[in-house]
């Protein structure tokens, strides 16, 4: 799944939260959107799900405009992304494996697949004995467990994860990192993640886009992406 | 766990109170539908009854020929829609005073079959009928002594019975309207207390439709339920009563025994209310789902 944002501003009233905003990632990428709390990193994230929508510029996923396209198209988009929220959007009075159901069978996953599917998804992020607790009876980690869970188990292109280690100890928020760059390199899932800990940032070699006020400051592609650029031009020079 | 049907009734579940005023007002509002069709029906029936009772009577002349009393019978004969033509002589007139006056021996003795006329009763199929030979026969005073036709009393039945069907027609359809607009502002409550389920399920590229779904289902099971359960309390209670609801009404049977009739009427019931539920949980998801 390919994103390209062009020149994309959003203002909220006299507010401009992102000013002029253009980057492409493609399938498969690995990006940190870094930047200082109200830098704009999550209406960023917003802005690719349509929650909100641009007041300049455009924003394409594979080739659709998403600002422009039917409600329709939107919710096909939406089934290929999964979503790490901030403030988890679980539903409250679903229990944890209710949840993920609930997405699975928003995107119409085989019936006869899903009780395998969440066992898997449930194991992946270490709550197996959370399972049929709700919401309100897990703790800040183990509801950031619990939408990476329903992100990962439609199998998404891309996952969005919005300050997903915001919650997390130390071991769980390296254990999320891991799994999310595992995952990124296994099945090529593209992965956007929005963070301010630099330390996470700096132990993965990946490409960071900074954000400050709204506009971006840096685009560091990853030495492996830069690497191949290099050897890309090189054999187009001879 | 997440198919519609299940997501509704964890909605029913979630929401106890207001799931079951909207099924009280459904149940409630269908009872009064059972109620009137039973009371339309049995007042059809009375209707029926009156219209086609002898309701005009020719009294003749006295002294009239065999032959001419012949002709007056043939001439009634030929009028549309006529059912019965009943002859009574004057001993038939006599005996007929008697058995009506029996426990009145001061009013029989003096009377004798020659003071009595004899008379045609002529039963009709249709109403109009009798006006018509009112008209014709009002005027032919040579063989005619008298004509009593009851039009005062069938217009006035006709007045009645066509109040109590109005009158139950317009209070069916305020209960519905009520209930109609009240369970669609129940389903507007509940969408309102789901609402982040119903953004949360958007945001995750639910369709409109798919968050819609267990709003309409949720409307119809009230409809279902409340018309099945409002129908079968109205017509069991009347068929439990019928007996005494019957005897006062003899000879007219003003509450069926038909089974069938008592079927169609549940069965067209869950199908109206089905509608209705549609349509109500219908408007209150379009006022409500907007995103």
């Amino acid at each position: 799944m390919k994103l390209v944002f062009n020149n994309v501003d959003k203002n909220f009233g006299v507010i401009s939260a992102l000013k002029n905003i253009s980057f492409t990632v493609n399938p498969g990428e690995f990006v940190f959107i870094v930047g200082p709390s109200g830098a704009g990193k999550s209406t960023l994230l917003k802005l690719i799900l349509n929650q909100i929508k641009p007041t300049n510029g455009e924003i394409l996923i594979d080739d659709i405009n998403i600002s422009l396209g039917t409600k329709s198209e939107i919710d096909k988009i939406r089934r290929k992304i999964g979503v790490i929220f901030q403030d988890y959007q679980l539903i409250m009075d679903k229990s944890v494996e209710e949840n993920i159901a609930l997405i699975l069978d928003i995107v119409s996953f085989p019936k006869e697949k899903i009780s395998s599917k969440i066992d898997e998804v449930i194991n992946q992020v270490n709550l197996n004995n959370r399972r049929f607790l709700f919401p309100s009876q897990l703790s800040g980690g183990e509801l950031q467990r619990a939408s990476l869970a329903r992100a990962l188990a439609i199998e998404p292109e891309i996952i969005l994860a919005d300050e997903p280690t915001g919650n997390l100890d130390n071991e769980n928020t390296w254990n999320l990192v891991k799994l999310l760059s595992d995952i990124n390199k296994k099945n090529h899932t593209t992965v956007i993640m929005t963070t301010h800990n630099q330390e996470i940032v700096n132990s993965l070699d990946k490409r960071q886009i900074e954000i400050r006020d709204g506009e971006i400051k840096k685009d560091n592609q990853s030495s492996e992406v830069t690497v191949k650029k290099v050897v890309h031009h090189k054999k187009n020079d001879k | 766990m997440t198919n519609n049907p299940k997501t509704t009734w964890h909605h029913i579940r979630r929401s106890p109170i207001q799931s079951l005023t909207a099924l009280i007002l459904m149940t409630f509002s269908f009872m009064l539908v059972s109620l009137f069709v039973v009371v339309n029906s049995g007042l059809s029936k009375v209707l029926v009854y009156f219209e086609t009772k002898p309701e005009i009577t020719i009294f003749i002349k006295d002294g009239l020929a065999q032959g001419d009393i012949d002709n007056l019978q043939k001439d009634l004969a030929n009028y549309q829609n006529v059912k019965e033509i009943k002859f009574i002589s004057k001993d038939k007139a006599l005996e007929i005073y008697k058995q009506q006056n029996k426990n009145n021996p001061m009013l029989t003795e003096m009377v004798t079959a020659n003071i009595l006329p004899a008379s045609f009763e002529i039963t009709v199929t249709d109403p109009q009928a009798l006006e018509k030979i009112y008209q014709n026969y009002a005027t032919k005073t040579e063989i005619v002594d008298e004509i009593i036709y009851q039009k005062d009393i069938i217009t006035s039945l006709l007045d009645w019975t066509n109040i109590i069907r109005r009158s139950g027609l317009i209070i069916t359809m305020v209960v519905f309207i009520i209930s109609f607009f009240s369970v669609s502002t129940i389903i507007g409550m509940k969408i309102t207390n789901r609402k982040e389920e119903v953004k949360i399920s958007r945001l995750l590229g639910a369709s409109k439709f798919y968050v819609k779904k267990p709003f309409l289902l949720e409307g119809i099971i009230y409809g279902v339920i409340g018309s099945f359960v409002g129908s079968v309390i109205t017509l069991g209670f009347i068929y439990f009563i019928r007996n005494s609801i019957n005897s006062f009404f003899q000879p007219v049977i003003f509450i069926s025994n038909d089974l069938i009739f008592y079927t169609t009427v549940v069965a067209s019931e869950i199908l109206l209310g089905l509608i209705i539920g549609y349509f109500s949980s219908l408007i209150g998801v379009r006022r409500y789902i907007k995103f």
